[in-house]
This record gives C-alpha cells, structure tokens and sequence, in this order.
C-alpha cells in the first residue's frame, strides 16, 4: 500500500482553524495611525531613520494580541483574518472604499465607522508623500497610456510593498535578533569616515539597529501579555502554557533559538514582524523543512505529536495574516491570497537530496489545516525519493491545489543562467506564486507587472492601433502581408516598443520605493545589505533582478498558427476576410459575451457598468450618471445575432485549427516563440538596483480580468473573453489528454522564463484514486519535468466545475473521462451520464 | 527485423493517458472494424471498417454550411435524420466546412509510421508508470497486418504491448503472428452460454474458446468480462466464465467490466437504434457480490480494469 492517509489534527488544531474559518476580515487603524505620527515626528530625518522610528513606533505600540489556545503567538491585527493599512505606499483606494469594501464581491473587508474616521484622519497627511505619488510623477504620458490600454499594469508595487523576498530565518533563529545587532555593531567599527557613502551607511545601520531593539521589544510585550493572562487563567493546563509562551518570548526572537518549540516562535515572530513592516506581500518562508529540520534532530525530549502541533500551529498563524487591495487587484488576486511560499525538498547546496523528517510534518500538517495558506511548494529532481513524490502526489489529492511541484532540473541552471552561484541557485526556494530565487541573498522583484501578450497582438492587427488610438507604431496594414513572418516581424516591433515603456514604468516605481521606503529591518536579513551599508531597495542585495510576467501566450501562438494555417497554407481565407470577421467580432455582440466565465457570481451587472464607464469616459471624459444608466439598459435589451454565414465560417475554421496544448509541434512552437520574443526582449533591460530584468509567464488570475480589454482574435476567442491562463492551453482547447497537454507546455522555453511559470493541470477524482493513481499522479509529474517543464499543480476537479463543464462544453473540453476499452471525452457524454459521474466526484476516494 | 512502415489501417483513435487497460499509462490505438455487434457496444462507430459520421444534433446551428458541399447529396435539413446513411460514403467533406463540429468525422487511414509517431509523445510516461501501447478496437485483429506491423514497431521501441480482443479471429495464422509481438492480452469473454452469446453480440463462442486457448499458451492474458444487467450480470453465468477461465494456461487474473452507458449517445450520433436502452448500470452491492464470486473461484479480480 503507496497511500498512507493522514491522522486527525488535534482538538486544539481544529479550534484555532475554527477560528479562522469564521473569521470577518476588518480592516484595523492601529498601524496607519502610529506610522502617520511617526512621519509627522521626523519629518528633518533621511527616508532610512524615518522608516526606523516609523517601525520602532509601530512595535512598541502595536496591540498585543494571543488568542485562545494558541501555542505559537504574534500577531499583526487584534481581529483575526486582518490587515493593518500602509498608507506610506497609497491610501486613496482605502478611502474610496470606505463604505463598499464590506460588500464587494471580490475579498470583502468590514470597515467600522470609527476604523474608517482614524485613518481618514491619518490620510490627511499622506498627499503627495508616497511612494506612488512620487512613481507616478516620474512615470511618461505614453507609459501611463499603455496601462491605461491595458497593455501591462505595473500595479503590485505601484500601490503597496515590494514583499517577494525570502529572508536568512537560519540566521535569526541561530543568532537571534541581538546577533544581528551585534553583525551590524561589527560593521560599524569597520567603517573608515573617509568612505564618501559614510554618513549614509552610518544611518542605515543605525536604521537596523533602532528596528531590532523595537522588534526584541515586540515580543518581549508578548511575554508581557502572555504573564498577565497565566496570572489570571483558572485551567491550569492553559496557565502553564501561557508560562511557556512567556518564557518562549523573553527568549526568542532576541536570543538564538535552542529547541524546537523556540525556534517555531522565532520562526513566527520573525514571518509576522516582515509583514508589520510593510504591506508587501508574497513574504515567503522557502525552505522551511531545511533551516527548522536542526532544531528538531537536537531537541531529544520533544514529542513527535507535539512537534507535528507546533507545526500545525505555524500553518494556521499563517492564514492569520490578510491583505486587502484594491477592488480592481481584489479580483485579479480573488480569495485573500497573501502568497506566502513554502517549500520543502529538493537538493542542498552540494547537490544531494535534502528531503527530510520536517518536509514530510509539511505535508501532514497541509492536510490536518486544509486551509489556503501556506503556498505550499515542492522541489522535485530525479534523486528525489519516490516516496516523498508519492506523499505529495496524496496530499494533491485531498484537492487543495497543493503542492505545487518545481523542477530543479530547470530552475538551477536557469538561475546559473542569470549569474546566480551554482551553490546559490540549487539553494533556491520559490517566492509567491511561482517565482524561484536563491533566498536571503536576493531582491527579485518578481511581481513587477502583467504584461499582456495578446493585447499586444490585438494591437499588431490593427497597425498599433488599440481601438481609435494609435498607440504603438505603424508596422503595416496586416492584409498587405505575405508570410507569417511579416506578422513575427510587426509583432516583434509592437512588443519592443511595449517592453520599452513597461521597464520606464517598473524603473519609476523601483526609484520610488528606494527613495521613500528603504526598509531597515528586512534589509538586515538579506545579503549583503549589512556588508555594503545599503538597503534592499538600493541595491543591498547580492543578487537583483525585476520580472515582469507575460500571459496571454497560448492565445497569441494559436493566433499566429491559425493565420499561418487558415490564410498561407490551405488558403480558405483572406486576410481582408479574417480582418472583417475580427473586426465585427465574428458578428457576435460584444457586450453579451463580456462575463459568462467570471467565476465570481452576480459580477454580470458590475461587468457591464465597468465596460460602459470606460467607453462613456472614452468619449466624452466626463461621467453623466443619466446615460449611464441609458447604456447599462440598452445593453440588457440587445439580441444575440449569429451575424453572417461567412464570418461563421471563419469563426468555425479559426476554432477547428489545432491549438496549443495537443502536443503538435508546428502549433506549440508557435507559441514558443511568441513567449521568446517578449522574454528576450525584456533581458535588454536593466533595474536601478543593478541587476537584469527577466521574464516569467503566469497570470495570477489577471488572464480573465484583461481579457476583458482584449479583441477579438484570430484563434476564434470572442472580444473580452478570458485569456490563457499562465503558460497552459486555452481553456478547453487541449483535447488529447493530460500528457499531450503537459508535452506542449514543456515545449516553451521554460529556462528563459527564469522568472517562472505556472501550469495548472485539473483531474477528475476517478482518474487519481487507489494507489494506481499515485502512481499515475507521480509519473505524470516525473514525465513533465523530465521534458523540461518548470512547475505543474494539480486542482482535482469538483462538482461545481463539471456543472460549469455541463452548461458551457467548449470551455472543458479537456476533461478526460476513463473507462476501460472506452474512447470519449466528458462532453460529448449523454446529460445523464455526466449527471451520473457528477454525483460521484464527490466520493471518489 | 523488417517493419512496412508505410502500410495504412483505419484507425478512429489514439487515446492518450488511458489507465484502465494494461499496467501503468498507456496509449490506446482504437482500430475500426469489428466481426461481433455486441449490443452494448461501447464504441459503436468502430464495428464498420469504413469511416463514419457523427451527427451531434445539439451543436448544430443550422446555417446550411454543409449541405452544398456533399459529393451525394446525403444531406437534407428537411429530415430528422439529417444525414442519409444509405447515400453517405463518409467522405468528411462536410465535417471539415463545419464550424461548430456538429459533424464529426470518425476514422481515418494512418500508416504504421504516423500512429508510431504519436506514440513516441508519451515514450517517458510508459518508462515512469511502467505502461506502455495497448491496441484495441473493433477488434484489433480485424487488421491484423497492419497490428502485426504496429506491434513489431512498438517492441524495437522497448515498450509494452497489450491487446484487447474478443478472439473471433478466423485465421490461426494471425493470431501466431500477432501475439508473438505482444506482452499482454486482455481477452473479453462474454458468455459461456453460446444462446446468449449468438442473441448478445451475433456470433457464436465456439471459435473464441478455440482461439482463447491458443492465445492463453502464447501469451500472458487477462481474461475481461463486461458484465451486463440481464445478459450475464449473474452468478451462473459468472462462474461458469470462471470454469472457462480456469481451463486456460496462466490465467490468474479476471476484470469485470460493469456495464456504463458511455456509450450509449453514439448510437445517436450515428443515427443508430441502442438495443439494451434503459437498462440501468450495476450498483456497488451488485458489482461486490459479483466480485466474491470471482474470488471464490480462486481468481484475483479487478473491477473495471
């Protein structure tokens, strides 16, 4: 028997999750107000010693908070499931948001009347001083254009924290706190006053210094509380724990960590204090099972089961931490997703397999929590055990969408490949979604934008025009091209100028942050900051890169093959036809197709309002509330028309051309070369921290939400539909089964996309059960990478999705049903027998 | 070894990830032409050797496309029916202007060379769940020329093969041929009761327990029963398969097949008439009592392979 099924969480556990799961997301005052009265106090210092007072305010006011039961403790809000504000990054979107954001579809947060009058009160400070004032002002009209198009979107950074980093945990829990002060009070002896940076490395490292006393501080209020609450607890049992979490406190994270239990309290503190700091998200804990694992071995007396707790305990504090964003990014990001990455196995910096007892309790403690967090990641290589892929492989199972899997095989040396170390780049953990990095030693910037393939290749149809505008060059009318290679050869041109003004933009808000909001206490824990005097966000890091990531590739791939195939081969269209049927969307009303595959439920009206104010504003630059309505009105009452038997035709020929994800090679290295054209040519450019732009391709979830601003395109995808998402095939496009599909994505360069990329693979339950279906699970995963796949994670379908695939076939053609001696596909099933299978799903193992 | 790579089979198609028939993951060659019209047919578009349309009703849009572009003049909007089988050839020439694939063209000839190369896609599955190439139908000896080609390819690549068959083959040569190149059979065994068996599926059993005991000393085989509510879902019948089963060389192991209704929209598509209509699938108690009797018989049993 491969499966070994999991244990039940603890009563404790299951309590602290209860929490969690009943938890209302506020938004809390506390931290705006006292950074606001910080900045208000320093207004003389240099940006550094602002920040410095700024985060020794905010820890040495913030409220104490320990929940019921818990064993691990920190916070950064008094509510569970919370977020504090950063004002020092943007605040107006708070502001407008103020009576919605309790309502919004999208990532709701409660703003009580009071919460609401603080930090309206401490907004009135920030105009014109955040870092996205001061990017803004630097950024071109045409820059500000292209995002107004839709083009790319620059909007992580523009509005928040950088986050995207994983700091040296190793070193805090060795050394502690003080060890790090005691590094800088090293530092600053050597310092020689004829150095011109002098002065300015002397405030940094005074910066470091304030930061780390406040944050010794923090957790020695922890202590505080934790005293007070045992002097007044009647259960004796929760009395000697609150005494241990005490003591725990005055220990950790000032002093190295010398047992288990110490280091997962320092391990919190220090993943809690990062996200005090700043609102960046994506704070990533990587490689986890590597630095705790000591701390476990040399800890003789402790428990398994206990240990196993602690550990659960960390996983639920994790989904503690909440973001809020804007409405627009709400969605792009839907389902309060922070993105703090964890990975377990893979190899160690010689190149042996690190796998170890801590990387298995991940998994464990993944199925007693069942919640989002953390993003749980794993590295697979060909010395990794079976049995650790077949452990990870049960854990997918359970459908959380995780683990996702990473191949060392391809991110190593495309690490080297961007002048990583050989021992750094085996070292790497994954940050955010799916971004690898050699951590504490690297600021990556990986979230720096979306940039939207396709709507450049919407744009390359309409000689740079998007819509009326002319916003990128003229590189020709299409229908006097010849060959697919005239198309390659303005594609190629319209992607440059877009690449261009998409570093001026991530370049403006880099300069902004480095400016505004150096940040002390995470630059005292990435290499080299504390050796060369400088923060992360000037360039402290050894290794700095900024990756803006692409999508829409599949889509503009299928695009060029159609026209390649449909026009220049068979000759069973014009390019004046294909022009036409795009331009009149294949004679399908615009509007009614606009929001039919939003997940998000009852957004339909929303959609509309959104698609009218933009064309409204367009027009006239002004918002009449009257013909607004008019137009949301006219909308509703528009019939659906088939349009003309020809541009049916084309449509039907454009949607019967073999697509990306079939495992075709003439077809899949059409998309290949669309993804090379935008990564290489985002490798020309450089960062103001010194370090090269490299590219990614996965969408978040942004590949439906700009879909909204793209075309009609030539790979029969109606206007405004939702685009590939990340380097998969279009959405049902992919009909020859799991391992087609995954050959095709592992023919993209996935070593040039050194900024990742993401593949989403979805199962029914039937197809993975039993140990057969570990055993399948592995080989899938074994094949993919032994093609040179990157990463795949694999959602197991439920109920709701084959419903969807009921009512909308197209959309989920990919679904492959299993029988034996049995050749079909889940859609072209009799309504019954899908209803048959549906009911099953659910039960499957 | 000389392989014709060239010669051509009628293949209606290649079924990659496919995890029920033969050890690990497998692709499946699905070939056309079957002797046997088992009413229950599953893959009711692969008993005609020739190519066949399939009319998808519900994906039509009715704009007329098609009707113009048929070398017969089988198409009319005017029937129910849609397309005049009598007068179609499936040619594909009005699946191929359709554009919404509510016509759908099943079978095409593929030579030795082009089902190999598409294969090879999945060359690293097998190796890493030990799977391999299974080649069914139809009944895959129908073609046997042009299995007996695939299947030498298959083994100089290394892989696996496996066969679904109902043994009705008429020609011993054949099957000498054949499961020479093959590791494994699955060999379906319908009814021992050769009443039922002619009634069921056209043919009488007698050739097929011929064949099965030749098969059985060449070749590793499984013997598969697809179990039918009111043909042969019963212990009798079960057990006397067993017996059968037991006279057969290395035979250990028996799939049962429960009967699905997967199939049964086809025969629709096909313009068709499904015989076993409203029967209803096996339940869980049914299948396990099934499975005990199996088990009882000294068989490891396995349910839907």
């Amino acid at each position: 028997m491969i499966a070994r099924g999991f244990t039940d969480p603890t009563e404790r556990i299951e309590k602290l999750k209860r929490v969690i799961l009943d938890a209302t997301p506020y938004v809390e005052s506390e931290r705006a107000v006292l950074v606001t009265e910080a900045y208000k106090e320093t207004e003389g210092l240099s940006p550094i010693l602002r920040r410095a007072k700024a985060v020794e305010k905010i820890f040495n006011n913030l409220p104490i908070t320990i929940r019921d039961n818990e064993l691990i403790v920190g916070a950064i809000t008094k509510n569970p499931r919370s977020t504090e504000i950063c004002p020092e990054f943007s605040f107006d979107w708070v502001e407008k948001e103020f009576d919605t954001m309790g309502s919004r579809v999208a990532d709701p947060f409660q703003i009580p009347k009071e919460t609401a009058k603080e930090l309206h009160d401490a907004f009135l400070y920030w105009p014109g001083k955040t870092t996205s004032d001061l990017a803004t002002s630097y950024m071109s009209q045409e820059t500000k254009d292209c995002m107004g198009a839709g083009v790319f979107t620059v909007g992580n950074y523009f509005y928040g924290g950088v986050g995207h980093v994983s700091v040296d945990y190793k070193k805090v829990l060795e050394k502690g706190f003080r060890g790090i002060i005691t590094e800088v009070v090293e530092a600053m002896e050597k310092m020689d006053r004829g150095d011109p940076d002098y002065i300015k490395k002397l405030q940094f490292y005074n910066a470091i210094i304030i930061s780390y006393n406040a944050a010794i501080n923090f957790a020695h209020r922890y202590a505080e509380k934790a005293m007070a609450m045992a002097a007044s607890e009647m259960k004796p049992e929760r009395k000697k724990e609150l005494l241990q979490i005490a003591k725990n406190c005055m220990k950790v994270p000032g002093n190295g960590a010398s047992n288990f239990y110490e280091a997962c309290q320092s391990f919190w503190f220090l993943q809690c204090m990062l996200q005090i700091e700043s609102s960046g998200h994506s704070i990533s804990p990587g490689r986890f099972d590597q630095y705790m694992y000591p701390y476990l071995k040399n800890d003789p007396t402790i428990a398994k089961d206990f240990a196993q707790e602690l550990v659960d305990c960390i996983w639920i504090k994790l989904n503690d931490v909440n973001k809020t964003r804007d409405e627009i990014s709400a969605q792009a990001f839907a389902g309060y997703a922070v993105f703090q990455n964890l990975c377990v196995g893979g190899q160690d910096e010689e190149g042996m397999d690190a796998t170890n007892d801590v990387s298995y309790m991940c998994m464990e403690a993944t199925a007693h929590v069942k919640l989002p967090a953390p993003s749980f990641s794993i590295r697979v290589w060909q010395g990794t055990p079976d049995e650790f892929l077949f452990r990870a492989c049960e854990v997918t199972r359970l459908g959380l969408g995780v683990p996702a899997m990473y191949n060392d095989e391809v991110i190593i040396p495309a690490l080297v490949n961007r002048g990583v170390t050989l021992n750094d780049a085996r070292n790497y953990c994954i940050i955010g979604c799916v971004e690898p990095q050699c951590p504490h030693k690297t600021e990556g910037w990986h979230d720096a934008a979306f940039f939207n393939v396709a709507k450049v290749l919407e744009i390359t149809l309409n000689n740079g025009k998007a819509g009326d505008k002319q916003l990128g060059p003229v590189t020709g009318d299409i229908t006097t091209f010849t060959s697919i290679d005239d198309f390659f050869c303005a594609f190629t041109k319209q992607i440059q100028y877009f690449v261009h003004y998409l570093a001026e933009a991530d370049n403006c808000v880099d300069i902004a942050h480095a400016e505004r909001c150096p940040l002390p206490f995470l630059s005292a824990l990435v290499d080299d900051c504390i050796g060369r005097g400088k923060s992360v966000q000037e360039g402290g890091a050894i290794y700095n890169f900024t990756g803006p990531q692409a999508f829409g590739v599949a889509d503009s791939g299928d695009s060029m093959y159609a026209i390649q195939k449909n026009v220049f081969e068979d000759k069973a269209m014009t390019l004046t036809e294909l022009k036409n049927a795009l331009d009149a969307n294949f004679g399908e009303p615009i509007h009614r197709t606009c929001s039919e595959s939003i997940d998000l439920k009852d957004m339909t009206t929303e959609m509309k309002v959104y698609e009218v104010v933009k064309k409204i504003l367009s027009t006239s630059g002004s918002l009449d509330i009257a013909k607004l309505t008019d137009e949301v009105a006219a909308m509703e009452t528009t019939p659906k028309s088939y349009g003309s038997n020809d541009y049916l035709r084309i449509q039907g020929l454009l949607n019967k051309t073999p697509a990306f994800g079939n495992d075709i090679d003439e077809v899949d290295f059409m998309a290949r070369k669309c993804a090379q054209i935008y990564c290489k040519e985002v490798e020309n450019y450089t960062n103001p921290r010194g370090g090269q732009f490299q590219a990614g391709i996965y969408p978040v979830s942004a590949n439906v939400l700009f879909g909204k601003d793209v075309a009609a395109l030539p790979d029969g995808r109606l206007a405004t539909k939702p685009l590939a998402d990340g380097v998969s095939p279009r959405a049902g496009k992919d009909v020859n089964g799991p391992t087609a599909a995954a050959n095709s994505v592992a023919k993209l360069d996935h070593f040039r996309a050194s900024n990742g990329t993401l593949y989403n693979q979805k199962f029914l339950p039937a197809a993975l059960a039993g140990d057969k279906g570990l055993q399948t699970f592995a080989a899938l995963v074994r094949s993919y990478f032994d093609h040179k796949g990157m990463h795949v994670q694999f959602n197991v379908i439920d109920k709701e999705t084959l419903l969807a695939a009921q009512k909308n076939p197209d959309q989920y053609r990919d679904l492959v049903v299993r029988v034996a001696g049995y050749s079909a596909q889940f859609t072209v099933l009799a309504k019954e027998v899908q209803d048959d299978i549906i009911s099953r799903t659910e039960q499957s193992f | 070894m000389k392989i014709n790579y060239d010669l051509e089979g009628i293949v209606f198609d290649i079924q990659r990830f496919s995890i029920h028939d033969g050890p690990g993951i497998r692709t499946i060659v699905f070939l056309k032409g079957c002797p046997l019209s088992c009413w229950w047919c599953c893959n009711p578009e692969a008993q005609s050797l020739k190519p066949l349309m399939m009319y998808q009703v519900d994906r039509c849009v009715h704009c007329g496309l098609c009707l113009p572009v048929c070398p017969q003049g089988a198409l009319s909007s005017e029937t129910d029916a849609f397309i005049d089988r009598e007068k179609c050839i499936g040619c594909g020439a009005c699946a191929k202007i359709c554009p919404t694939e509510a016509l759908v063209l099943k079978g095409k000839k593929m030579t030795v060379n082009e089902v190999v190369d598409i294969l090879k896609k999945d060359e690293a599955i097998y190796r890493h769940s030990n799977g391999g190439i299974t080649i069914s139908g139809g009944e895959a000896l129908v073609q046997y020329g042009f299995t007996t080609e695939l299947l030498k390819a298959c083994k100089i690549n290394g892989w696996h093969t496996a066969v679904e068959t109902t043994g009705y083959i008429g020609s011993e040569s054949a099957i000498n041929e054949v499961f020479s190149y093959l590791d494994l059979a699955l060999l379906d065994v319908k009814s021992y009761n050769d009443e039922i068996h002619k009634k069921y599926t056209g043919v009488s059993n007698a050739l097929i327990h011929k064949n099965a005991k030749i098969i059985a000393g060449m070749t590793k085989t499984v013997v598969r029963v697809p179990t039918i509510p009111g043909v042969n879902a019963n212990e009798k019948e079960i057990r006397a398969i067993c017996g059968f089963a037991a006279t057969l060389k290395g035979v250990d192991t028996i799939h049962l097949l429960p009967y699905h209704t997967y199939g049964e929209n086809k025969y629709e598509l096909l313009g068709r008439p499904y015989k076993l209509e409203k029967t209803p699938s096996l339940t869980e108690p049914e299948i396990d009592a099934l499975e005990e009797v199996v088990k009882s018989c000294g068989f490891h049993c396995v349910i839907g392979g």
